[in-house]
C-alpha cells in the first residue's frame, strides 16, 4: 500500500515541476463551460450552465484519464517500468499508483473547474453536494484510468496511444447525456448514451444536483470500476510475467 | 541465516534470523545480550551489513560471520537456462557459476545478452532450466530474487523533472529501506553526487546520470548487481569513472554482472568474461586466459641480414616478410627485449622491434566471428523482439 503512494508521489512531483502542463489541460474544459455553456442557445431550459457543468466536469476527468495513461506509456518505452519491475515491492503497486494519480489529477483539475462554473452562476455550493460530486468524478476517475492504463499496456508506442485517444474520447463525450438530455436527442443517439460510462457519471451527478440519489446509476459505475480495474490488473500481470 | 564463521571464537554469538535489508539482529555473550537492532549498512552502530562482508566491528567487538548463502552458493547459478521466442531460441541451455567477481557477458547484437539479464532478474520467465540469486530460484521465488538484486538497464531512465536526491530518495522508499533520506544522502555521497543532489537531473550529463541510476540501485545494497551496457554513450573520462565506481562496489564483496559491447573495457575491469553467441555460451575465463588461448604474442623484428643461428628459448620463428622476422612469443614484452639482444650478438642491426599481444577484438572475432548483420535490418523483426523483451 505504502509503495502504491511512493510512485504516486513520485508522477505528482513531476508533474507539478511541468508547469505549462498543469495550465494547459484546464482550457479545454474551460472553454466549453464559457463558449458553449453561456452562450449556446437552447430551448430546454432557461439555464444551460446549470445542465452542462455535470457533463464539463466529466469531460475535465476524462481528458485527465485519457492524458494519463500516456504516462504509463512513457514509464514503458523510456525504460522506467523496467526497473520497477525489477525491485522488490509488489508488481501491482505500480499500476495502483498510476491510477490513483491519474485520478488525483483529475480531481484536482474538476476542482478549479468547478470553482469557475461556480463563478460563472452555477448551483454548486451545497458541501454535501460537492462531496458527492467528488466521490462520482472519483469512481469514474478510477474506471477510466484503469481503462486508459489497460490499453496503454497493450499497445506498443506512444503515437498508437494517441491515436487511440484521439479516436474515442471526443466520440465518447459526444455520445453522452453530457450536452442534451435524452428526451432531446434522436432515437439511436439516446440509445447509444444510455450504454456510455460518460453518461453514467454525468446523470449521477444531475441526480444529485436534483436531489434525488441516483442509486441504479452509481451503482453501475461502480460496478464498471470494479470490473475495468480487475480486467487491468489482469492485463498487467500477464504483461509483466 | 548466518552462523558463524569458521574462525569464530566464543564467546559471543551473533543471532540473526536473515540477511539483507533491515535484517534483525543481536549478539549474545557472557554478560547477556549485547547489541541489538533493526537495520542495515551502519557498521558502527551495530547494524547488519547484508551482504557478504565477513568481518566488521561493532560496539568495539570484533564480530566476523560469515552468511550460509555466499559460503556455499555462488550469488548466480544457472543451470540449463534456456528462452524461446516460437522458433527462436534465444538463450540455449546456459550454465553458469558467478561469486563475488565482475562477470562481462560479450556478444553481437541479438545475440541473447539482454534475455539472460532479464531471466536474471526475474522480467522473463525461463522457457527451460532454472536460475538461483543467492540460493533462491528464479521461477519459484522471484520475490526473494529481487531482493538481493538491482538492475540497471541501459535506457538512462531517471527522473529528468527530480533532483538527484528526489531520484534517489523515491527508489529508497520503494525497496523499503530504513531512514531513506539518509541512505540517499550515503549513497549519494559514495558515487560523488553529493554537491549536485539538489539539481535537476536535466542539468546532469551523462556519465553523471549512470551514476545516479547506480547510486538508485545501491540503496538497498543488493548482493548482486546487473548492469546492461553501462558505459554506452558515456565519454571516456564518463567510462572510467564507472568503471572505477564498479571495480569499487566489487572490492567490497558485491557480485556485478554487467553486459558491453566495449572490449578494451571488459578486459580492463572483468575478472572474467563469458562470450555468448547465438544464445550459447562459447567460452567463459578470465580475459587473459582467453587471450592466450587464441594466439600467443607476435614480435615483429625489423632488422637487415639473415636469421641469428641462436634463438632465445621459447620463441619460434613463423617468417619473413617485408624486412621483418615475425616470431610468437609466449610473453612479448620480455621475448622483444631477448629478441634484440640475440639479433645484436649476431651482428644485426636491429632498427625496430613491434610486439602485439591479442586483444579480446581477436578472441571475439576468433570466437563469434564476423556474424554482423548478414541480412537486411528487418524493422518489424526488430520491433517485435523488442516487444517481446518489453
Amino acid at each position: 500500500m505504502k509503495r502504491m503512494l511512493y510512485y504516486m508521489e513520485r508522477d505528482l512531483r513531476r508533474w507539478l515541476r511541468g508547469r505549462a502542463n498543469v495550465i494547459s489541460t484546464l482550457i479545454l474544459p474551460a472553454a466549453w463551460l464559457i463558449f458553449v455553456g453561456l452562450a449556446l442557445p437552447i430551448r430546454f431550459t432557461d439555464n444551460y450552465l446549470d445542465f452542462i457543468a455535470p457533463g464539463i466536469l466529466v469531460l475535465t476527468m476524462l481528458g485527465a484519464s485519457f492524458q494519463g495513461g500516456a504516462l504509463l506509456m512513457f514509464d514503458k518505452i523510456l525504460g522506467y517500468l523496467q526497473k520497477f519491475l525489477a525491485m522488490p515491492a509488489p508488481r501491482e503497486s505500480i499500476l495502483f499508483g498510476k491510477i490513483l494519480f491519474i485520478t488525483l489529477r483529475g480531481l484536482i483539475q474538476t476542482t478549479v473547474i468547478l470553482i469557475i462554473a461556480i463563478i460563472l452562476g452555477a448551483n454548486f455550493l451545497d458541501p454535501v453536494l460537492i462531496i458527492s460530486i467528488y466521490a462520482v468524478l472519483f469512481t469514474f476517475g478510477i474506471l477510466l484510468s484503469s481503462m486508459m492504463a489497460t490499453v496503454a499496456l497493450k499497445l506498443e508506442d506512444h503515437d498508437s496511444y494517441a491515436a487511440i485517444n484521439a479516436m474515442i474520447s471526443m466520440p465518447l463525450f459526444f455520445t453522452s447525456s453530457a450536452l442534451m438530455p435524452y428526451d432531446q436527442m434522436p432515437d439511436w443517439l439516446a440509445a447509444i448514451a444510455r450504454f456510455n460510462p460518460v453518461s453514467y457519471a454525468i446523470d449521477a451527478i444531475r441526480g444529485l444536483q436534483a436531489g434525488i440519489f441516483p442509486g441504479t446509476t452509481l451503482f453501475g459505475l461502480c460496478a464498471g470500476a470494479i470490473l475495468v480495474l480487475f480486467v487491468s490488473v489482469t492485463v498487467f500481470r500477464r504483461a509483466t510475467v | 541465516m548466518i552462523t558463524p564463521a569458521r574462525g569464530w571464537t566464543e564467546p559471543y554469538a551473533l543471532h540473526a534470523p536473515r540477511t539483507g535489508a533491515g535484517a534483525a539482529f543481536m549478539i549474545a555473550g557472557p554478560g547477556g545480550v549485547r547489541v541489538g537492532g533493526t537495520g542495515t549498512r551502519c557498521e558502527s552502530r551495530g547494524f547488519l551489513p547484508s551482504s557478504s562482508i565477513t568481518a566488521w566491528n561493532v560496539c568495539g567487538i570484533d564480530i566476523r560471520y560469515e552468511s550460509r548463502r555466499s559460503s556455499n552458493l555462488a550469488a548466480i547459478e544457472t543451470s540449463g537456462l534456456t528462452k524461446r521466442f516460437e522458433s527462436l531460441v534465444a538463450v540455449d541451455h546456459l550454465d553458469l557459476a558467478i561469486d563475488r567477481e565482475i562477470f562481462g557477458l560479450l556478444g553481437p547484437n541479438g545475440s541473447g545478452k539482454t534475455t539472460t539479464v532479464k531471466m536474471l532478474t526475474t522480467l522473463l520467465d525461463p522457457t527451460e532450466g532454472d536460475a538461483t540469486i543467492c540460493g533462491y530460484s528464479v521461477k519459484r521465488d522471484p520475490l526473494a530474487v529481487r531482493e538481493q538484486i538491482s538492475y540497471v538497464p541501459q535506457d538512462m531512465a531517471v527522473d529528468p523533472k527530480l533532483t538527484g536526491r528526489e531520484n534517489v530518495i523515491f527508489f529508497a522508499k520503494v525497496y523499503g529501506v530504513p531512514r531513506p533520506r539518509e541512505i540517499a544522502d550515503e549513497t549519494l555521497a559514495m558515487l560523488d553526487l553529493l554537491p549536485r543532489a539538489d539539481d535537476l537531473v536535466r542539468t546532469y550529463s551523462g556519465g553523471m546520470r549512470r551514476r545516479l541510476e547506480l547510486a538508485q540501485a545501491l540503496v538497498h545494497d543488493p548482493v548482486v548487481l546487473f548492469l546492461d551496457e553501462p558505459t554506452i554513450g558515456l565519454d571516456v573520462a564518463g567510462r572510467r569513472k564507472i568503471w572505477e565506481h564498479i571495480i569499487a562496489l566489487k572490492d567490497r564483496g558485491m557480485t556485478v554482472f554487467v553486459t558491453t559491447h566495449y572490449m578494451d573495457e571488459a578486459d580492463h575491469a572483468c575478472d572474467r568474461i563469458g562470450i555468448i553467441d547465438h544464445g550459447r555460451v562459447v567460452a567463459t575465463d578470465s580475459p587473459d586466459a582467453l587471450k592466450a588461448s587464441v594466439c600467443r604474442d607476435i614480435v615483429s623484428v625489423r632488422a637487415d641480414g639473415s636469421l641469428p643461428g641462436e634463438l632465445p628459448e621459447g620463441v619460434t620463428f613463423l617468417g619473413r616478410a617485408d624486412g621483418e622476422f615475425r616470431f610468437e612469443v609466449d610473453r612479448g614484452d620480455e621475448a622483444g627485449l631477448a629478441l634484440s639482444r640475440a639479433f645484436t650478438k649476431a651482428g644485426l642491426v636491429v632498427r625496430a622491434i613491434s610486439v602485439r599481444q591479442p586483444t579480446l577484438d581477436d578472441v571475439f572475432l576468433a570466437l563469434v566471428g564476423e556474424t554482423d548483420e548478414t541480412g537486411a535490418f528487418d524493422d518489424r523483426k526488430f520491433r517485435r523482439m523488442l516487444r517481446r523483451r518489453a
